[in-house]
């Protein structure tokens, strides 16, 4: 016969129509996951990055530290400093409460990641510290 | 039955009702008898058979039974011969004599296909074909003299070959043809989904990379897994310092009672309470416990060791 049967073209457009719906159906799960993949790797970039910029960010905490060591409330007070790639050592043989406070309250109260911590008390109103930063 | 080789390949078959034939298995081309279509010779007010096939329906209307029924036309001088035959009846008619569908190659009408006889020729033992007025008919055999039997080998055969509707009877070809166009919108349509689904997934992909660069972050989700769980280790360390802190240094001691030393390395705090007997630190115990802290103490002579895990 010359014609093509009708039935055969049904039959193929069906198959087609069959497979290409198969195709949707994987690709759409790809987008799926895709899509949840994104938000769970949004969700990592911003927490790790936030974490980061707190806890990694060596020019900003230097700065901010730096700035605390330079208030008028601890000029009166001798703080030596060490400086290691990713750490500072402060450390003071004799400093009074009210400095020591004033400056425990600021580290405290930053996001320093604060490593060692030792305070010793010496009398009624001084003591020893010993503390190392890391970033 | 009669064969015939047609173009060095198919044999030919002349398809009646009251005729038998032996099995077929290979393809025959099909010559239709007188009985099995309508025939006509007529003067139409048009140029090309095309155009006289739309006219038909209406020339044969009043001598069809009823049923559905297939139109066809070619030229003959000046006239058009035209013809209107059932697919169902020669569907129907084929398979009762056992011949397959599948090896019909092409279907001429006998009116064509038989040309230049002179008087009756004997198709069966019952019926014979003959020529009148241009148009062939069949006849009852007894009705005229025959000059001898219909010889297939003699015949060339034409370019006017028609084709069955096969499932024309079952399904109307117009709603073949929609559910075939619904089909292919879709088709369409799934496929300009997927290819925009896929332009989806891919931009996704594209954007997760950028988040990566953007962020200067390791290149693999492990990595960056790896180095989360690092930070959140820092974080939850630094927040309870701050916490244990804040809990030691808002103790309400009393007047011979002092914080005399405050330790912390290797993720743990000591602090040490001077003045403070073994037996006389229910005060300091108890604000600890409200406080939800997980401690460990520790007396020598008038000092109070904690040590706290961060």
């Amino acid at each position: 016969m010359n014609r093509i049967n009708p039935l055969y073209v049904g039959i193929s457009l069906f198959v087609i129509l069959i497979f290409v719906f198969l195709k949707l159906s994987s690709v759409s799960d790809e987008y799926y996951d895709a899509k949840e993949s994104y938000k769970e790797t949004l969700t990592l970039v911003n927490e790790l990055s936030g974490l980061k910029e707190v806890y990694a960010n060596k020019s900003i905490a230097k700065k901010s530290l730096q700035k605390i060591l330079n208030h008028s409330s601890l000029k009166s007070v001798e703080i030596k400093q060490k400086n290691t790639k990713s750490t500072i050592k402060l450390s003071c043989a004799s400093m009074d409460m009210k400095a020591l406070n004033f400056l425990m309250g600021k580290i405290l109260n930053g996001t320093y990641q604060v490593k060692n911590l030792k305070i010793k008390q010496l009398s009624k109103i001084r003591a020893t510290l010993d503390m190392e930063i890391k970033w | 039955m009669k064969f015939n080789k047609f173009n060095k390949k198919l044999p030919t078959l002349f398809l009646d009702p009251l005729s038998e034939y032996g099995a077929i298995d290979s393809s025959v081309n099909i010559i239709l008898s007188p009985s099995l279509y309508w025939v006509k010779k007529v003067s139409l007010p048009v140029k090309y058979a095309r155009d006289a096939k739309k006219l038909l329906p209406s020339i044969f209307e009043d001598i069809l039974p009823d049923g559905k029924y297939n139109y066809y036309a070619y030229k003959s001088d000046d006239e058009f011969i035209i013809f209107a035959y059932s697919d169902k009846l020669i569907i129907d008619t084929l398979a009762q004599k056992g011949i397959p569908l599948s090896n019909v190659a092409n279907i001429y009408f006998a009116q064509s296909e038989v040309t230049g006889i002179e008087g009756a020729l004997k198709i069966n033992e019952a019926q014979s074909i003959y020529v009148k007025d241009e148009i062939l008919i069949l006849v009852p055999c007894c009705w005229i003299e025959e000059k001898g039997e219909l010889d297939l080998a003699k015949i060339n055969l034409s370019k006017h070959n028609i084709a069955l509707e096969k499932f024309g009877h079952i399904v109307e070809t117009k709603s073949l043809y929609k559910i075939g166009a619904i089909l292919m919108v879709l088709i369409l349509l799934i496929t300009t989904e997927y290819f925009i689904t896929a332009d989806k997934v891919s931009t996704i992909l594209t954007a997760k990379d950028e988040l990566f660069e953007k962020n200067s972050l390791q290149s693999t989700t492990f990595q960056n897994k790896s180095m989360l769980k690092k930070y959140k280790a820092i974080h939850q360390s630094q927040t309870n310092l701050r916490d244990i802190m804040s809990v030691i240094l808002s103790l309400r001691l009393k007047s011979d009672e002092k914080i005399s030393f405050i330790d912390m390395k290797s993720k743990k705090i000591i602090i040490s309470f001077s003045g403070v007997k073994e037996g006389k630190e229910r005060a300091i115990i108890n604000t600890l416990k409200a406080k939800k802290l997980q401690f460990k103490k520790s007396f020598v002579k008038e000092n109070m060791k904690i040590e706290v895990r961060l």
